[in-house]
């Protein structure tokens, strides 16, 4: 993802935040925001080798999907979950939401933009499906199960009941204003819960 | 109290497990890590040398012990081992606490028996839990026999062994007889207590009763309690001793002709030893490989290098183990039940340490399902909890092994929250 993208999310989260990582990578960016925000971050990773770079760096980090870290905790445990660039590679995203919801009061999710100028340029004229900045990997090789454009997010949030409180978008060279759809390659939104419906506790509450 | 094996000279070194990898007759030989798979304490050890040398264990004697079931010591012998120095604020005490089959000796070439300790692997200058760094206690449990109060040591009212007079002891018992051995040593603060299987059950109790002391805690390839697979295998050992004619209902100390129930017990470590291990490592190591040539005395043809294997498994634990302490300690690891009987919320509410919770995926008779129950009910009472389930193929027998992923992040957690710990004395 952009670096300023990463920029705009440390400037989302207030000081002493507990925020919630999912899929932390090798926990550089959540080490950043430990550092900087002095944030109270836990992360969520699946590949044991980098959930060993975490632990080097001194993180709160448990190996697992993303869905069988949620299931770990609490109900409001956080006040911020983060899925940034792991969303579109979630198989049910909006179930993912829905328990991101329960245990996190906003959720921020970054994604790649489908529709790009320059990936509608490639389906047009080369028929291919895009290789791009933003999404750099061929369609056999690629993490990603799901391909949406920045209206395509709008529309998923009206439809699950979740507000888009605030939506920054970024291409090469920088911040985009104007028509995000078309020449955003990367966006992250900040999301609350408005209408939708989180998932009861689970009976293993019961005994907390 | 000497009942550790005896000299050396006697090791029962059989080819097989120093020979050959690989199918029948393949003439490849095994290199000298390969052979280290498994417990530093029955392996054959080829030319593993301790960076330590030769270190030693103690024997404290600690007066007035009362269990869990109410029995009253007079007083307890703990045998326990320390390594590395003790820094002048007394924060660098690591408490590693021993599996089933192990003892107080953790690291270093032990002089009774001419063996490194069980986890030199993982214990000794510049290894993942650094003696250069820390203060390192490990202590025999007990009900133990190798050094610790257990069925064979003398009851004093009666001026014989305990035997089964011994009183049946918890897990909790040996964390409590740890905690007076921690007091006698004038240690009040841990800043981490780790321990894999049994070690991992003991590590979990010493976070919950003693939550002002342990700052760090480190539970390795563990359950918060028993499922009945796990307790059908140790009570098929069980069996194997009890129904050896030599038990004697547990007073076989004074058979006048020394008996001892030796056939029991190596069955039961040999039924306990493949436990720990995993299909893949028993393929690995042995194949269908035969162990010798066929003989006329024979009773079957084929005498596969496995067998063999368990055989000495089963011998070198004899030499070292007394059958009654093995009944009690499988009996207080069935039993143990982390929270039973507590109100959930109030025990963990008052714990304070950060932990680290490792399994391994091949582990099947702790697997990673029971590590991941854990480390929920732990994130469940928002506790830091950091989760690793590394991939070695070993299976139980991971945290034993030379394994370079698990000696990484165990030494880093250590270091991170010691220096992290030490930056913030300082600030």
């Amino acid at each position: 993802m952009h670096p300023a993208l990463y920029d705009q999310v440390i400037e989302w989260l207030p000081p002493n935040a507990r925020v919630l990582d999912l899929g932390a990578g090798d926990g550089a960016f959540l080490e950043r925001l430990v550092k900087i925000q002095k944030v109270r971050a836990e992360g969520v990773e699946r590949d044991p080798v980098l959930v060993s770079r975490c632990i080097e760096r001194g993180l709160v980090v448990h190996q697992g999907d993303i869905a069988d870290g949620l299931d770990q905790y609490a109900s409001g445990a956080f006040d911020h979950v983060l899925l940034l660039g792991t969303f579109q590679e979630l198989l049910a995203p909006a179930d993912i939401l829905r328990e991101a919801f329960r245990v996190g009061r906003e959720v921020i999710v970054a994604y790649t933009n489908f529709a790009h100028i320059r990936v509608r340029l490639q389906i047009l004229f080369e028929g291919r499906t895009p290789i791009t900045r933003s999404l750099p990997a061929p369609w056999y090789r690629t993490q990603n199960l799901h391909f949406l454009s920045v209206l395509d997010f709008q529309e998923f949030c009206r439809d699950i009941g979740v507000r888009e409180v605030s939506r920054a978008c970024f291409n090469t060279r920088g911040a985009v204003k104007f028509l995000p759809n078309l020449r955003a390659e990367e966006v992250v939104s900040r999301l609350q819960a408005g209408t939708l419906q989180t998932p009861s506790p689970k009976p293993y509450d019961a005994q907390i | 109290m000497g009942k550790q094996a005896g000299g050396a000279k006697n090791w029962f070194r059989l080819p097989a497990v120093s020979g050959r990898l690989g199918g029948r007759g393949s003439g490849e030989i095994m290199s000298e890590k390969q052979m280290l798979e498994g417990d530093l304490q029955d392996q054959v050890l080829g030319e593993y040398h301790s960076d330590l040398g030769v270190t030693h264990s103690q024997v404290a004697t600690l007066p007035g012990f009362v269990t869990e079931s109410g029995h009253e010591f007079k007083e307890i012998q703990i045998a326990y081992q320390t390594l590395g120095k003790l820094s002048p604020r007394r924060d660098n005490v690591i408490l590693v606490c021993h599996a089933l089959s192990g003892d107080a000796h953790m690291a270093g070439l032990n002089p009774a028996t001419h063996r490194p300790g069980w986890w030199d692997f993982h214990v000794g200058p510049g290894k993942a839990i650094d003696t250069d760094r820390f203060f390192v206690v490990c202590s025999n449990v007990l009900g133990g026999c190798s050094g610790s109060t257990g069925p064979s040591s003398l009851n004093p009212e009666t001026k014989r062994p305990f035997a089964t007079d011994f009183p049946p002891v918890t897990i909790r018992d040996m964390v409590r007889a740890q905690a007076a051995l921690l007091d006698h040593l004038q240690l009040p603060e841990i800043f981490a207590v780790t321990g894999g299987s049994m070690g991992g059950m003991q590590a979990l109790v010493w976070a919950t009763d003693y939550p002002e002391r342990v700052k760090n805690c480190v539970p390795i390839a563990t359950c918060t309690a028993h499922h009945a697979m796990q307790i059908a295998f140790n009570e098929i050992g069980r069996q194997a001793i009890l129904t050896d004619p030599n038990w004697r209902d547990g007073h076989y100390y004074d058979n006048p002709d020394g008996a001892r129930p030796a056939h029991g017990l190596a069955v039961a470590r040999m039924v306990g030893h493949v436990t720990y291990l995993s299909e893949y490592s028993l393929r690995a190591k042995f194949g269908r490989r035969l162990q010798r040539a066929a003989r006329p005395e024979d009773l079957f043809p084929d005498f596969f290098s496995v067998e063999s294997y368990l055989h000495h498994q089963g011998d070198s634990f004899v030499r070292r183990f007394d059958p009654n302490s093995y009944l009690y300690l499988t009996k207080a690891i069935d039993r143990f039940d982390f929270l039973a009987g507590r109100e959930t919320r109030e025990a963990l509410d008052q714990v304070r340490a950060r932990f680290l919770v490792i399994s391994f995926e091949s582990d099947w008779l702790y697997p990673p399902s029971q590590s991941r129950d854990l480390v929920k009910l732990l994130k469940r009472h928002n506790l830091a909890v950091t989760y690793l389930n590394l991939p070695t193929p070993y299976g139980h027998d991971s945290f034993l092994i030379q394994n370079p992923e698990f000696s990484r992040a165990l030494s880093h957690f250590l270091n991170q929250e010691y220096d992290s710990r030490a930056a913030n004395t300082a600030a």
